[in-house]
């Protein structure tokens, strides 16, 4: 549903993301994982296409993003770092005006939005505004203009930061819903990113390292954990400054002579 | 292009809960009111003493189009040079101080839908407040007998002179983050536009005629004289719509470049 390849970002000198292939299958809740600054959210801007990338391509559901964005945007929900909220609507006049941009046929808008604002627990603040709404409440709103349109591909910038334990329990179960779903919804494939690595091991089957702009790991976490190590062990391992070097000196050479 | 009406819709609701709108409304209404009796007073003030003067030919050119509504709809141009700007600097900016721009860049919209939609809500907004200058000029046919073609084709001039404001304050909207400079930059720029003819004259002084002639053109105010007159010429409706496209095609850009920085 999702393949990156090669996306490069580069702001000026800086590289943000340098390279970075990956495919997600149908079904698939993957884990982006990262320290902070790694580049999770410089390669979810290109997915989703609010910024191109320097290099390379992307495509979501086989549309390529330069040659039908269009196309696939329409099948990407995507939750921003900072959820894009207008604080002076109301949750439902907001989901409302997603609805229609998204493409939701004006019968189905009804229904769709209804599901939304169930599924994410927005019943009780249907009618408030956004902007009196806590932190947590406001998340869930940015999380049913992701879902309302039930796209096939999901993109989720850090949806639990913020929010308190027992909310983080409810995002997670729903994002596994998502996955997993009933009879009669569609199976979405969910990329999100973290750096919280339980979060990685509570929801997502596989895991995407990124470090520095690089992927560095990419593999289903039972493998990553089957020798007995955890995923710390592994994060810190890969991400500390030494690992970074080493890779540098052995495969990074090629690389570092075109900055 | 089938967003528009969406993106414009979401403006309007938008305007129209804040207090701001109704700000604006009420602010808008007042000056016009203010505006319109001091016309009236000025008019009435004239009349008495041409009469006391016996300057009957001076009083045979004394009409309520010209010396009336006229004055009235230029002091109202003026009031939404400065107004304007506090309507359209949130367009774009305050899309990019919410974060929501990244909700519309990564919807399944043009660039096109946004401006369009944008200019749109911005113009409609402004068509409220002609609307409501409109009213004043109404209250004389009460009391006068003005032009009714004269009256109505002023109003137009008006019209259009909002919304070529409408699209400079949202090009300035659409190159910051910041409304308060969206606002700075927008104001800048009207009153260069206003200030044209005084640019024009210059031109003449130093001898390049064609360079007055120009900017003359680009000012507003000489092709909303003319609707004032009566005069609806396809030169001075082409100047407008120059204008007016002018600046969307330059927000489109603007909104399209965000992308690639
Ligand atoms: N608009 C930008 N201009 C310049 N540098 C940027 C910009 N956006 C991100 N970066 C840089 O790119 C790197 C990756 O950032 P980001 O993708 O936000 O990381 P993450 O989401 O993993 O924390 C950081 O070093 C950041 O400073
Ligand atoms: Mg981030």
């Amino acid at each position: 549903m999702i393949e990156a390849r090669e996306l490069t970002k580069r702001y000026g000198d800086t590289v943000a993301v340098d390279g970075v292939d990956f495919s997600v299958q149908k079904g698939e809740v993957v884990g982006f994982l990262g320290p902070n600054a790694a580049g999770k959210t410089t390669t979810m801007r290109m997915l989703t296409g609010f910024i191109p990338p320097t290099n390379g391509t992307a495509t979501i559901a086989d549309y390529d993003i330069f040659e039908n964005p269009l196309e696939a945007r329409r099948r990407i929900g995507y939750l921003p770092e900072t959820p894009p909220l207008y604080p002076e609507m109301t949750v439902s006049s907001y989901l409302a005006f997603i609805a229609r941009i998204k493409d939701i046929p004006r019968r189905a808008r009804r229904e769709h939005i209804d599901r939304a604002v169930e599924r994410c627990g927005l019943t009780s603040v249907r009618r408030r505004v956004i902007g009196t709404l806590s932190k947590g409440f406001r998340q869930r709103v940015g999380l049913a203009q992701a879902i309302v349109h039930e796209p096939p591909v999901l993109i989720l910038d850090e949806p639990t930061v913020g929010l308190d334990p027992l909310q983080i329990h409810e995002i997670r179960s729903l994002i596994r819903d998502l996955a997993a779903p009933g009879k009669g919804d569609t199976q979405q494939t969910v990329i999100l990113s973290t750096h919280i690595l339980a979060e990685v091991e509570a929801i997502c089957r596989r895991v995407i390292l990124i470090n520095q702009g690089r992927k560095v790991v990419d593999a289903p976490i039972e493998d990553l954990t089957r020798n007995g190590q955890s995923l710390e062990e592994l994060f810190v391992r890969e991400t500390a400054s030494d690992a970074v070097a080493k890779r540098e000196a052995s495969d990074g050479g090629a690389r570092e002579a075109t900055p | 292009m089938k967003h528009v009406a969406n993106i414009a819709g979401r403006e309007l609701r938008s305007l129209f809960v804040s207090p701001v709108a109704y700000g604006v409304l009420s602010l808008f209404s007042v000056l016009a009111g203010t505006f319109f009796i001091l016309n009236v007073a000025w008019f009435n003030d004239m009349l008495i003493r041409m009469q006391q003067f016996q300057a009957f030919d001076q009083l045979a050119r004394m009409n309520l189009n010209d010396q009336l509504i006229g004055e009235f709809y230029g002091s109202m141009s003026v009031v939404l040079l400065f107004l304007i700007p506090g309507i359209t600097m949130g367009l774009f900016a305050s899309e990019k101080s919410n974060g929501t721009d990244e909700l519309l860049l990564t919807s399944p919209l043009t660039a096109w839908d946004i401006v369009l939609g944008k200019l749109l809500g911005g113009g409609l907004f402004v068509a409220i407040l002609v609307g409501i200058v409109g009213l004043f000029p109404g209250l004389l046919f009460f009391y006068g007998d003005p032009e009714l073609g004269r009256t109505l084709t002023g109003l137009l001039g008006l019209l259009l002179v909002g919304w070529v404001y409408v699209a400079i304050g949202a090009f300035a909207s659409s190159v910051t983050r910041s409304q308060i400079i969206a606002f700075l930059i927008s104001l800048v720029m009207l009153l260069v536009v206003l200030l044209l003819p005084a640019v024009a004259d210059l031109g003449v002084a130093t001898g390049a005629p064609w360079i007055g002639e120009f900017f003359r053109y680009l000012s507003a105010n000489a092709h909303f004289e003319q609707l004032m007159h009566g005069l609806v010429e396809t030169g001075d409706l082409a100047y407008f719509a120059v204008m007016i496209v002018t600046f969307a095609l330059l927000t489109k850009a603007s909104v399209e470049s965000s992308r690639w920085r």
